[in-house]
């Protein structure tokens, strides 16, 4: 995918003016959050759930390349074959060479991330093979040649008038608003592609050591039927996506769907297992399993290790107040809202994402709701600490940081500052609000008021009530 | 602890007021505020007068060098004992939570500033799960809602103290705002680098108190009545924007230099 991250500022202003978007977002990320919040409620066990995935998760990232090893011995075991990508070249690499060796021309996709971040899609057309999206929000914003703007609503950024519209253009289907007749449209377009479908991608929820298999969490059956009918199956998944024990998997479903949706349960939960055996009704007869390193074992061995906790539940975008009001797409790549401030600059480099670690108020309201207990807010400051050792920052910011720390050093100082601003702000709004700053904090007082400063700060009138004394 | 009356069981306790450079500049009254509801329960209040600020732009906007700088002189301008006592959720969170951040290669400075940290308090968590107060014998009157900072709830975990507080006011009418745990927009450095964000979020907050119809927002801390109240001064909306510690002084405070 195309890496915009550093034009967040400019992309968000856009987002604020989109009429359409706003009303969007407010629906969808509002009812996200009321439903998990509800399900959070009557779910007395989940800080202990979330404590204990979390305990899971770290024990995963402490022998990640155990985990791994066994996850490839099960599915090798069970028919599968693995292949493993250092980054989006070498996986595109592969994709296009399976693509090509087993004669597809058709593949059918559930909704992957990982496949945005090496951009699946254009290397299996590029190897011959048309790709089509099966996850109904998918398929729309690939109508629509759009992006995702959400983690598990890829299309949470469009109305249903703009689907129709879509729908009208690209399938000469006829305008409605009725969601049961937008969904029955692209099902009966996308049942084709199923049946004739050569391959069907998927990613992958989670991968189990134990037993080797790649677990899908979906709600549409496009991820069972995209597995299940075409003959070859091709899984992209992320090398930190394994778990040790398929006894684990509950723990993490009991959080990733309450997280995600607010469900106790998604509709379906897929656990793919090797090949198609002697006697088995259904199952593809290749397996392709692609784990993706893209930039993650760098992660691993450094202070942002417990990032790859992330099960992708898209909680903490629906809490945010800063991906609320813009939405995803400003955040320039794959993944958006805070785990996107913190999880883009570390895959493609602080220098081409510098912008996003800086979208946030530090509000915590991510960290209270992740389920895996990263801690979200405690990165994006870091980050923002690796921006100023990087050089990353403006020298305007810099200077005016010593500046202002150079006044701090002496209360003195500090105290004569605020009584010439005490004279002067009283002077010229009369004690009322500034209406409006020099660059750069012109746009603060753009809709808003700043203080005036106190005539007489507090310091002194200390003095001058109860003498110099501490 | 519950206190009696007058003098209270740390009457000989003296505490140590960190008034905030945001407040020592902008909202004086917010200090004075602060001091006359600590006396009134028995403290002693010691004011440090070479204290400055804790550093929070420049940690928060990643430069530490900075942020490290003002955080040494934090430490070194406070007294080794007793509690200190802030009207700023935000400020505190800062020493409590950003200092071992900064000081973590330090193990000297570290321990001074888990020592520091152990011993601070946003003023309502000091009045009601230290002092105990259960009243805080303000005559404030007036339709009060109030809106959680950040910082104060999720960074101290202070969510029930301020509303104790409120709502054991006899004149105050009481009322939850929808979202009150919804970030204001301010977020400091924040709000400078986007200011149309900021202000989207300000917006929403202001409607959220709109609804409520009070005549007051209040907050624990003086940066989110600032942005808050910018918004609500520039368009002219008929509510007042007052600091927890002016409503707990009383009227007097209140009438004040509020924010």
């Amino acid at each position: 995918m195309e890496l915009k991250a550093n034009a967040f500022g400019r992309n968000a202003r856009k987002a604020l003016l989109d009429k359409t978007l706003q009303g969007a977002l407010e629906r969808t990320t509002g009812r996200f959050q009321a439903h998990r919040d509800a399900a959070v409620a009557a779910f007395p066990e989940f800080e202990a759930t979330r404590e204990r995935a979390s305990g899971i998760k770290r024990d995963v990232l402490d022998h990640l390349d155990t985990y791994l090893a066994r996850f490839i011995e099960e599915a090798e075991k069970r028919g599968a074959i693995v292949h493993v990508a250092r980054d989006a070249a070498q996986a595109r690499e592969i994709a296009a060479r399976i693509a090509r060796n087993e004669g597809i021309t058709l593949a059918v996709k559930s909704k992957s991330m990982a496949s945005e971040e090496i951009s699946l899609n254009e290397a299996l057309q590029g190897a011959g093979v048309t790709v089509v999206e099966s996850d109904l929000g998918e398929y729309i914003i690939q109508l629509a040649g759009e992006t995702p703007s959400h983690i598990i609503a890829p299309a949470a950024h469009k109305t249903r008038e703009q689907i129709s519209r879509l729908f009208e253009r690209h399938l000469g289907e006829p305008r409605t608003d009725s969601i049961p007749g937008l969904v029955g449209m692209a099902r009966k377009h996308l049942r084709e592609k199923f049946l004739s479908a050569g391959m069907g991608v998927s990613g992958g929820n989670f991968l189990v050591a134990d037993t080797g298999s790649v677990v899908l969490v979906t709600n549409e059956g496009n991820g069972r039927m995209g597995t299940v009918l075409p003959r070859v199956h091709l899984a992209v998944v992320g090398i930190e996506k394994v778990i040790p024990r398929m006894a684990d998997l509950p723990t993490f479903l009991r959080l990733l769907p309450r997280s995600a949706t607010g469900q106790a349960i998604s509709s379906y939960v897929s656990i793919v297992t090797g090949t198609r055996r002697a006697g088995d009704p259904e199952g593809p007869d290749r397996m392709h399993i692609l784990l993706l390193d893209c930039g993650r074992s760098a992660i691993l061995e450094g202070k942002y290790r417990e990032v790859l906790k992330c099960v992708r539940c898209g909680a903490c975008l629906n809490c945010c107040p800063v991906y609320q009001s813009v939405g995803g797409h400003p955040y320039g790549w794959v993944y958006s809202g805070p785990i996107g401030a913190v999880l883009t600059p570390l895959l493609v480099g602080l220098p081409e994402a510098a912008a996003l670690p800086d979208a946030s108020t530090l509000c915590g309201a991510c960290a209270d709701v992740c389920p895996v207990k990263i801690p979200l807010p405690d990165f994006l400051l870091e980050l923002r600490a690796d921006a100023r050792e990087q050089g990353l920052k403006t020298p305007g910011e810099i200077a005016a940081m010593k500046g202002y720390a150079g006044v701090m050093k002496r209360a003195g100082l500090l105290e004569a500052i605020e009584r010439i601003g005490g004279v002067l702000g009283q002077f010229f709004t009369k004690g009322k609000g500034i209406g409006g700053l020099p660059y750069p904090f012109s746009g603060w007082t753009e809709r808003r008021d700043f203080p005036a400063p106190a005539a007489l700060p507090f310091r002194k009138r200390w003095k001058i009530q109860r003498g110099a004394r501490d | 602890m519950p206190y009696t009356t007058g003098m209270g069981p740390f009457g000989s306790i003296p505490v140590s007021l960190f008034f905030t450079c945001l407040a020592d500049a902008f909202s004086p009254g917010v200090c004075s505020a602060t001091v006359e509801v600590l006396e009134r329960f028995g403290a002693t209040v010691r004011v440090p007068l070479s204290q400055t600020c804790c550093g929070q732009p420049a940690f928060n906007s990643g430069n530490r060098k900075e942020a490290r700088a003002m955080a040494r002189k934090f430490l070194l301008t406070f007294p080794d004992d007793g509690p200190i006592v802030t009207p700023s959720g935000s400020c505190a969170a800062m020493v409590k939570h950003g200092y071992p951040v900064l000081f973590r290669d330090e193990p000297r400075m570290l321990a001074r500033a888990r020592a520091v940290g152990d011993r601070i308090y946003e003023l309502s968590q000091y009045l009601v799960d230290v002092l105990g107060v259960t009243d805080p014998k303000s005559d404030f009157s007036g339709k009060v809602t109030y809106h959680d900072s950040c910082h104060l709830r999720r960074g101290l975990g202070v969510v029930s103290a301020p509303r104790k507080l409120l709502r054991a006011v006899p004149g105050v009418e009481f009322v939850e705002m929808e979202e009150s745990d919804r970030c204001c927009g301010f977020g400091g450095v924040f709000s400078v680098k986007y200011p149309q964000i900021s202000c989207k979020m300000t917006e929403r907050k202001v409607e959220r108190i709109l609804e409520t119809g009070a005549a007051y927002v209040t907050s624990g801390d003086l940066g989110c009545l600032l942005n808050i109240g910018g918004l609500i001064s520039r368009i002219g909306y008929p509510v007042k924007v007052i600091h927890l510690a002016e409503i707990l002084a009383g009227k007097a405070a209140g009438r004040g230099d509020a924010v």
